[in-house]
Parts: C-alpha cells; structure tokens; sequence
C-alpha cells in the first residue's frame, strides 16, 4: 500500500525529467550540438547524484509552507501537481513544477484548514522573479565575454565548435547536478515528512531516509528524462530564439548557475561569513530561468528574432499551472477524503490522533521500500554496465563498417 | 569528449589541405593557359597532369570532410553551408580540369595575337578564383574580415567580364581573316576561362552570407 502512495510521486517526478530536465540540454539539443541520447543519459546520471547529495536544502523550505502530515495528503497532492504538468506537457509548453507544487501544497492549506506561511510564500515567488533576472543577466554577461574571446583569440571555427560542445557536456552535467539538488524537493518534499526510512547501507556509503525518497524520485526524473523530454527540448531549443552554440552554452551555463545558487548550502554559509544575507534555499522554476536567459541574450541581440507568440504561451502556463494546479489538489482531496475515506492530513495540532493509517502504513512499509532500492541500484548497475558495454561495441560496429565501405569506394574509384 | 580527440585537429588539417588543392590547382592552370599559348606542348600535358591530381585529390578530401562532419556532428549548424562552399570551391578545381582537358583534345587554333589578351583573361579570371581562397579560409577563423577579403573577387569577376567581351569583339569584329567556325571554337575557350572567375563570384556570394550569419 505505502509503495501505491508513493506512485504519484513518481509521477510527478517522471513529469518533471520530461519537462524539467530537458530545459539543461534542451539547447544543446535544438542547436544539435549533443545528441539527445547522450543527453539524456548526462542528464539523467548527474540529475540523481544532484538530488541525493544535495537535495535536502530546498525541500526545507517547502516543509515551512506547508508540512503534509498525513500519506494519503503527499499522494494526493503530487497527484494533482502531476496530472498539471502531464497535461501541459502534452501541449508542449514548458512549465514549472515548482508552481505546480507549490499551488498544490497551497490547495492543501486551503483544505485541511492549515495557515500559509505569507513570509515562505513570499520568498518563493521573489525567487521566483529573481531566478529569470539573474539567469538574464547571467546570461547576457557570459554571451558578451564568448563572444569577445571567440573574436579575439582567433581560434579555428571547428576547434572553437568542439570546445563549445565539450563544455555544453560538462555545463549541462553541472546544470543537471543543480537542477537535481534544487528540484528534487518539489517531487519528494511531500513525502518527508510522512516517510521515515531506515538507514540503507551500500558498502562505501548510507542512505538516510530523506536521500532514499530522493534517490527513488531522481530515478523517476531519469525515467522522465529518457522517455519524454525530446519534444520539450525541441520547443526550448528552437522556438523562441534560434540559438547559435555558443549561446546554446551561455543558457545553460547561466541556467545551472542560479539553480546552483538557490539550492547551495555551503555558498549560503559562505556568503553569511562575508556579512551578508543568506541566499533563499528555494526550488526555483528552470522553465522560468531559462526563458530568462533566452529572452537575455535575445533582448542583447536587438530581440529581433524572439518569437513573442511562443513567450506568451509560456507566461499563460505560468499563471495557469499553479491555479490549476492548486484546485485540482482541492477537489482531488474531497475526493480521498469524502469517497474513499482516506486521511488526507489535518490541521497543524490536530494530526496526533488522527493520523493512526499513515503511521501503520509507513511503518508497516518502510522495509520494503529500502528493500526495493537496494535491488533496484543492483539492477541498475548490472544493466548499467551490459548497456555500456554493448553500446561501445556497437559503434565499434558501425566505425569499422563505415571504413570498411570508405575503402572499398576509392578502391573502385581507382 | 570532442575536445580530448583527434577528430577536430585531422579535419582542420583536410579542409586547409582542400583549399591548398584549389590554390594550387589555380596556379597550376594559369601555367597551363600560358605553356598552351607559348606552343609548349611538354609544360601542358605536365601541368594537366598536376591538375588532375589535384582534383582527385580535392574530391576525396570533399568526401572525408562532409563524412567527418556528419559522423562526429561537427558543426551541426554551419554543416550544410559548409559542405556547399567545399562543393563550389570543389567545382571551381574541376572546371580548371575539364577547360584544360577540352583545350587537350580541341587543340584550338589561337592566333599569336591573341596571346596578350588571353593571358591577361586568364591572368584576372584566375585572380578573382586566387581571392576567394583567403576569404573561405578567413571564414573559420576570423569571419568579421571575410567580406572586405570577397571585394577583390567582385572586382577581378567584372574585370573579366569586360576583358572576354573587348577580346570576343577582337576576334568577331576585327579579325575577318577567321573563319565563323574558327572565331566560335575561340569563343568557346574564352567562355571556358571566363567560367573560372564566375564560379568564384557563385561561391563569394555564397560565402558572404555564411559570413554575415556567423559573425551576428
């Protein structure tokens, strides 16, 4: 039953590899400079690694607005949140699991009758505003300093190429890294507090409870990534602004850069010991982010080659996500609550006695969820390596031919 | 990664060994023309024979270039332009074969004094083709300065111009000791040397818009 109520999640976390993840190396890939296989499976490992090691700052500050006590609630909301972004994926438009969630967690509130911390909220959304400003700034000055070195140093159009599609991979390993620790939260942040694993030892390091939610969400994210993403990257990649390589390396650079930021306890604390405020540990939207380093380099460009048409139904989905997101958790909990007479969570003081199922459930269930993650690492791994290796001997495969036939036609030539 | 492979330095090394071919292959025809005008008929078969080479050796380098640039995904968004500016350059060498070829077989008859003025043609046609090569080469590493590199093309293709028609009015206007057949085959080997310099303004033209969008 709990692994049932884990499912949304999963959902959600898939929804958000599809439309997400592909803002990191949707660029590269609308500019054709990596190839979307090679990109998703960057995008997927560095997503997972981002996630479990450095996931918890942000899924703090979505537990202050608004800590779901109760499984039935963390399903149903991520459900809701899930559906949101299923459905605006399928049209294409690239919006902001962020919103979505946080318009769930809200309907929430709403719901169970809990307060919604005004303060949290606010510097959600001012990160929110702040993330896309930063990332076009960010942006526009990194285009200028590309560009100012790709003119001066005089370097070999397809030697510079090379060095750009070498950094897009490494770039996008980092922005996915981020994206991981920064978002991880608006897929599994729900679930923590009702969840409480134990420990999963695996030899060279252990799990916590929180990094095994993550762990599972981030594979949902990589299933995402791998399954979905292609059609999204295309609408980033080419419809709002044709990009150049170079550019294509600049968004994502400035991209990852504020997700690396907003999600960065140890730049945080370092900025603390310099004297000045600490940086907002909050999941900001990549859709947003991204559309702002865009819009940058664009705006820097003269913006005569935006496609405003495509921006605008962006901006639509950004109001629309977490509205619509946030009724559909409403009615979707009436639902649980009044039909199948599932607890939902209460208010904040009220939970003690009424939360009874969701503590059986989740210790009932908690063995087998580690359980489950051991295998599915072992699977992974085993896989992992037959994929790899039978990859490496496929292009092998395809090299030898390839030369083979190239011989044979200048053979005959002769 | 690509950085860490030999791909990137093999194909700069073929596509400047691509535009030596042409380079060349100019030169080379030049000599042709002028060993063909001078009756030395040793000199012409030799400089033939380097023509030839050359542009077998051009096609195979225009071969592995656009496969290289197709299996690593080099250059995804300039490829195709590219691989049109190769095959323009690429028909430039093999026009300079096929005109010293025809010249082969046809034998044409030129007067002696005509020799100044072919000269000369061939001279500013080859010139016009002997200006691109810079600018194509400018193209990947300093592209902002590959159009003031094209006006010399523009200049050499319409000094051309007007020296085919002055030399096609000679021979149709003032040489009446020639037969209408004899003034026809001369013509014809002025189109074949005319060819080169209009190749060359195909393939400016072409390049100068590659320029423009990669420079914005």
């Amino acid at each position: 039953m709990i692994l049932f109520f884990l499912t949304s999640g999963l959902f959600l976390g898939w929804s958000l590899g599809a439309n997400d993840a592909s803002h990191i190396f949707g660029s590269a890939v609308g500019s054709k400079m990596v190839t979307f296989r090679k990109a998703a499976i960057i995008a997927s490992v560095f997503f997972i690694l981002g996630a479990v090691i450095q996931g918890s700052g942000t899924s703090h500050t979505l537990d202050k607005l608004g800590s779901v006590n109760a499984i039935g609630g963390s399903f149903t909301l991520a459900l809701a949140a899930a559906i949101t972004i299923y459905m605006m994926t399928k049209f294409a438009l690239p919006i902001s699991t962020t919103q979505a969630i946080v318009g769930a967690i809200i309907g929430w509130n709403f719901f169970t009758g809990n307060h919604t911390d005004s303060i949290t909220l606010e510097k959600i959304v001012l990160a929110w505003i702040a993330g896309p400003v930063i990332g076009a700034v960010f942006a526009v000055l990194l285009y200028i300093a590309v560009k100012k070195f790709k003119n001066s140093a005089r370097i070999h159009l397809i030697r510079f190429e090379s060095y750009i599609k070498t950094g897009l991979i490494l770039v996008g390993a980092f922005g996915a890294y981020s994206l991981g620790a920064n978002n991880i939260a608006n897929v599994m942040g729900v679930f923590i507090p009702a969840f409480h694993l134990s420990d999963l030892e695996l030899g060279i390091f252990t799990l916590n409870s929180n990094q095994q939610l993550f762990l599972l969400g981030g594979l949902a994210c990589a299933s995402g990534i791998i399954t979905y993403s292609w059609k999204v990257m295309n609408t980033i990649g080419n419809n709002i602004l044709e990009l150049s390589s170079e550019a294509a390396l600049v968004v994502v650079l400035a991209q990852s850069l504020v997700l690396f930021i907003f999600s960065s306890t140890g730049l945080s604390n370092l900025i603390v010991k310099t004297g000045l405020p600490p940086i907002p540990m909050v999941p900001v939207s990549s859709s947003q982010v991204i559309v702002g380093c865009i819009l940058g380099i664009g705006l820097y460009k003269g913006a005569r080659n935006i496609n405003f048409k495509v921006l605008g139904e962006i901006g639509l989905g950004w109001i629309i996500s977490p509205l619509a997101s946030g009724l559909l958790t409403f009615f979707l909990l009436f639902f649980m609550k009044n039909i199948f007479g599932i607890n939902v969570g209460t208010k904040t003081g009220e939970s003690a006695g009424a939360s009874d199922v969701t503590s059986n459930l989740t210790t009932y269930g908690q063995n087998d969820v580690s359980g489950i993650i051991k295998y599915l690492l072992m699977g992974l791994l085993i896989f992992g390596t037959i994929g790899i290796i039978y990859y490496a001997l496929l292009e092998n495969k395809k090299r030898r031919e390839m030369q083979r036939s190239e011989e044979k036609f200048w053979k005959n030539m002769k | 990664m690509p950085v860490f492979t030999r791909t990137t330095k093999n194909l700069i090394i073929k596509i400047d060994e691509f535009f030596d071919d042409i380079d060349l292959g100019l030169l080379v025809f030049r000599e042709g023309i002028k060993a063909y005008l001078d009756k030395d008929m040793d000199a012409f078969q030799r400089h033939l024979q380097k023509v030839d080479y050359l542009e077998n050796n051009a096609d195979r380098l225009q071969r592995e270039i656009e496969n290289e640039m197709i299996t690593h995904s080099i250059l995804p968004q300039h490829r195709s332009e590219v691989s049109t500016l190769i095959d323009e350059l690429d028909e430039i060498i093999d026009a300079l074969k096929s005109s010293l070829n025809e010249i082969n077989i046809e034998m044409p008859d030129i007067p002696s004094s005509l020799n100044k003025n072919l000269i000369s043609l061939a001279e500013t046609s080859i010139n016009a083709a002997e200006e691109l090569i810079p600018a194509a080469r400018a193209y990947f590493k300093a592209p902002y300065t590959v159009r003031e590199k094209l006006l010399k093309v523009y200049y050499f293709e319409s000094e051309t111009d007007k020296l085919s028609f002055s030399t096609k009015k000679i021979i149709f206007q003032d040489m009446n000791e020639l037969d209408l057949a004899h003034k026809a085959h001369l013509r014809y080997i002025i189109h074949h040397i005319e060819n080169v310099s209009d190749l060359a303004q195909k393939a400016a033209d072409l390049l100068s818009g590659m320029a423009i969008k990669i420079v914005m």
